[in-house]
């Protein structure tokens, strides 16, 4: 009987071990090596026409060489979709994810990724001659993985910090050859941020507590992630989670943190400050108590994309409501004061 | 004639039809190839992007039989199609065949009607080790695998293997302990996951589609690893035959027959395992297939293993590339919801049909 039960274990290493070595040809298909097209039916243009190559290191230090400035572009995250627009290059654009909802004009092109990841068939029906995804599994990285195999190449983008979405603006602007515009857009953000940091230079730095979720869990920003980065720009102390990787806060802890402002990342969602009095637990904040809780348009704040500089006057504003600031042209006005 | 007589009249009608199909297993045998080669084109010619069927056939012919062609389709239309569809469609048929055959096995080892092939750990075990393949940091690909599909495979194959040692299936234990540990085993491995999940962050997107399962990655360095897995264990199930009808009748009967029960238990089990464990690394969890076609042919077929394993396996095949199609035509639904959707009603249809007299 022991002999046997030693048997499975062993059978199914040796079944393992047989196949994954010996991978022969399977009957009906030849692997090609790589999906490149056919050698016939690539137009090889002129050797005096080609322009320089053009070679990107992305976010994650992948390098990728274009032959040529891109013609198709598929962009998969709003931010980049939103930038490819403000750059000018909106024109290029073939296809966006179901959530690219600026500006207006993106809703037009067609819908090649969803939640549930790229649908490849389509992408691959675009024929673009680059694709830029999301860095840290917003696109899913098998996806990244098999448009590259398809010989489309993808150039990742994923910021950490304020710099870094700068940084990934003239990325973008050089691939798609528009640095002059990059250049412009990452000038008129740093514009905004020297003014605000101007602003709040001489004021107190309350412990802020941005909310970006109450449901099920309280979520706020991971320290040394984008939003945290974001508060200290904009002039606050950035409450946030235990750790990198943890988004959920627990309520004892932010008790304890006691913030003196709450900002409402979760406004455009039906949060308003009116219902954080309400919350069991949160009476006892100074945020709570004085009154220090105010909305944002979470989309102009924390995505990385060219409106931040408008996203960052607009949080410093509600941390900071009397510093003088303009007024930021981007983003909606949630639960206004009656 | 009354109409509840006319209705009567054509259920007997039907069921005349079907009592006929019984014994000419062949004729299900020959539909059902139909039925996969129909499906196989479906998903070849079909899909979000249109690419003319002149062009399609052109294509395989180029790139199959090598054909010599003009080229003159896009480059774009050559890769949706080989690149793509084509791969897509053989891994949704074996992975059809095989969780069919998995299912018939395990309902026929198990001699319980709701066994399937994730019954003894194997979904929990896969879903966890994938899991566990998405949290670990580590950049790594081989022929189209990264760590989530070894470590699910691995998983797999490493919960049956704990429950098979622990319910000493290799003795010959109850059978309702064996499904008892192997539901224990699972609820272990899926507190586990829930802890994973709860852990994973910005990865508990791709756990969850894991779990609802997909063909959208389907590629040939894939299909070259998955594919001789799958035909192995496939193979021997499909050679189980005897054992399965003999098992039927017991354990003890089993023996008396002449059956080394140890024995067979054992090799349907692992080749069970194998393909089970095989198809999840590459396509996820894919429920209702290996539980329902097997009830389905044995319906129609009846049971004798000697026709019930080779018609799950074609039929199987056929239905989850057809779930696959259309899965994907609306733009990417988790298959496992069109099983469901299509796979449900069907059954109950063809169960209904056979109110008297189903048994195992």
């Amino acid at each position: 009987m022991r002999r046997f039960r030693l048997t499975v274990p062993l059978l199914i290493l040796t079944l393992v071990a047989a196949c994954s070595g010996g991978v022969g040809p399977s009957p009906t298909t030849q692997p090609s090596p790589t999906a490149a097209p056919s050698p016939t039916t690539a137009p090889s243009p002129t050797p005096a026409l080609t322009p320089a190559p053009l070679t990107l290191v992305d976010d994650e230090g992948t390098t990728t060489t274009l032959s040529s400035v891109p013609h198709a572009v598929v962009s998969l995250t709003p931010a980049t979709t939103e930038l490819l627009f403000a750059l000018g290059a909106g024109g290029l654009l073939r296809g966006r994810t179901d959530q690219d909802d600026y500006p207006a004009q993106a809703s037009a092109l067609p819908v090649v990724a969803t939640f549930e990841g790229v649908h490849m068939e389509d992408v691959v029906g675009i024929a673009p001659d680059l694709v830029i995804a999301g860095g840290n599994n917003f696109t899913h990285a098998d996806d990244i993985a098999r448009l590259r195999e398809l010989g489309i190449p993808v150039i990742v983008v994923y910021a950490t910090d304020v710099a870094g979405v700068l940084a990934d603006i003239r990325l973008v602007g050089k691939a798609v050859g528009e640095e002059q515009a990059a250049t412009g857009i990452v000038g008129a953000i740093q514009t905004r941020i020297d003014e605000v940091a101007g602003a709040v230079a001489g004021l107190d730095r309350p412990r802020t507590f941005y909310e970006i979720g109450y449901q099920p869990d309280i979520y706020g920003p991971a320290p040394d992630s984008f939003v945290a980065d974001m508060v200290n720009l904009a002039g606050g102390d950035p409450i946030t989670t235990t750790d990198p990787t943890v988004y959920s806060i627990a309520l004892e802890r932010l008790v304890t943190l006691d913030p003196q402002v709450i900002v409402l990342g979760d406004a455009p969602y039906g949060t308003c400050p009116s219902d954080v009095a309400g919350r069991a637990g949160w009476t006892g904040m100074s945020a709570v108590r004085d009154g220090q809780i105010r909305p944002v348009d979470d989309v102009v704040v924390t995505r990385p994309g060219p409106r931040l500089g408008e996203g960052l006057a607009a949080l410093a504003l509600a941390i900071h409501p009397d510093a003088v600031i303009a007024k930021p042209t981007a983003g909606t006005d949630y639960c206004p004061t009656p | 004639m009354s109409a509840t007589a006319a209705a009567q009249g054509s259920i007997v009608r039907h069921a005349g039809l079907l009592d006929r199909l019984r014994h000419r297993p062949l004729w299900l045998v020959v539909a059902g190839f139909v039925a996969v080669l129909l499906v196989s084109a479906a998903g070849v010619f079909f899909g979000t992007v249109a690419v003319s069927p002149a062009d399609t056939i052109a294509i395989l012919g180029h790139r199959l039989l090598g054909i010599p062609a003009t080229v003159s389709w896009p480059a774009s239309a050559e890769t949706i199609v080989f690149e793509l569809r084509l791969p897509r469609v053989l891994m949704a048929l074996s992975v059809g065949a095989a969780l069919s055959l998995a299912g018939v096995a395990l309902q026929g080892l198990l001699r319980n009607p709701l066994a399937d092939p994730y019954v003894l750990g194997t979904a929990s075990g896969a879903a966890l080790g994938a899991a566990i393949g998405l949290l670990i940091p580590v950049q790594f690909a081989l022929l189209g695998f990264g760590l989530l599909h070894l470590f699910a495979f691995l998983g797999a194959l490493g919960a049956v293997a704990v429950v098979y040692r622990v319910s000493r299936l290799g003795g010959l234990s109850s059978l309702s302990s064996v499904l008892l540990t192997g539901y224990a085993i699972g609820s272990l491995l899926a507190a586990g996951l829930a802890i994973t999940m709860y852990l994973s962050g910005q990865t508990l997107r791709q756990i969850f589609f894991y779990l609802l399962g997909s063909f959208s990655l389907a590629s040939w360095p894939q299909l070259t690893v998955g594919l001789p897995l799958i035909a192995l264990g496939s193979f021997f199930l499909l050679t189980r035959a005897r054992a399965l009808n003999g098992l039927l009748l017991g354990e003890e009967t089993a023996a008396h027959l002449g059956l080394d029960v140890r024995r067979e238990r054992l090799v349907l089990l692992a080749a069970a395992s194998l393909v089970t464990a095989a198809s999840v690394a590459m396509c996820g969890l894919i429920g209702f297939v290996g539980l329902v076609v097997p009830h389905v042919v044995r319906l129609v077929a009846g049971p004798n293993a000697r026709s019930l394993l080779p018609l799950s396996a074609i039929w199987g095949a056929a239905f989850l590339a057809l779930a696959d199609l259309l899965a994907r035509l609306p733009g990417e639904l988790p298959v496992g919801v069109i099983t469901g959707v299509i796979g449900a009603p069907f059954f109950l249809f063809v169960l209904r049909r056979y109110r008297g007299g189903y048994e195992l």
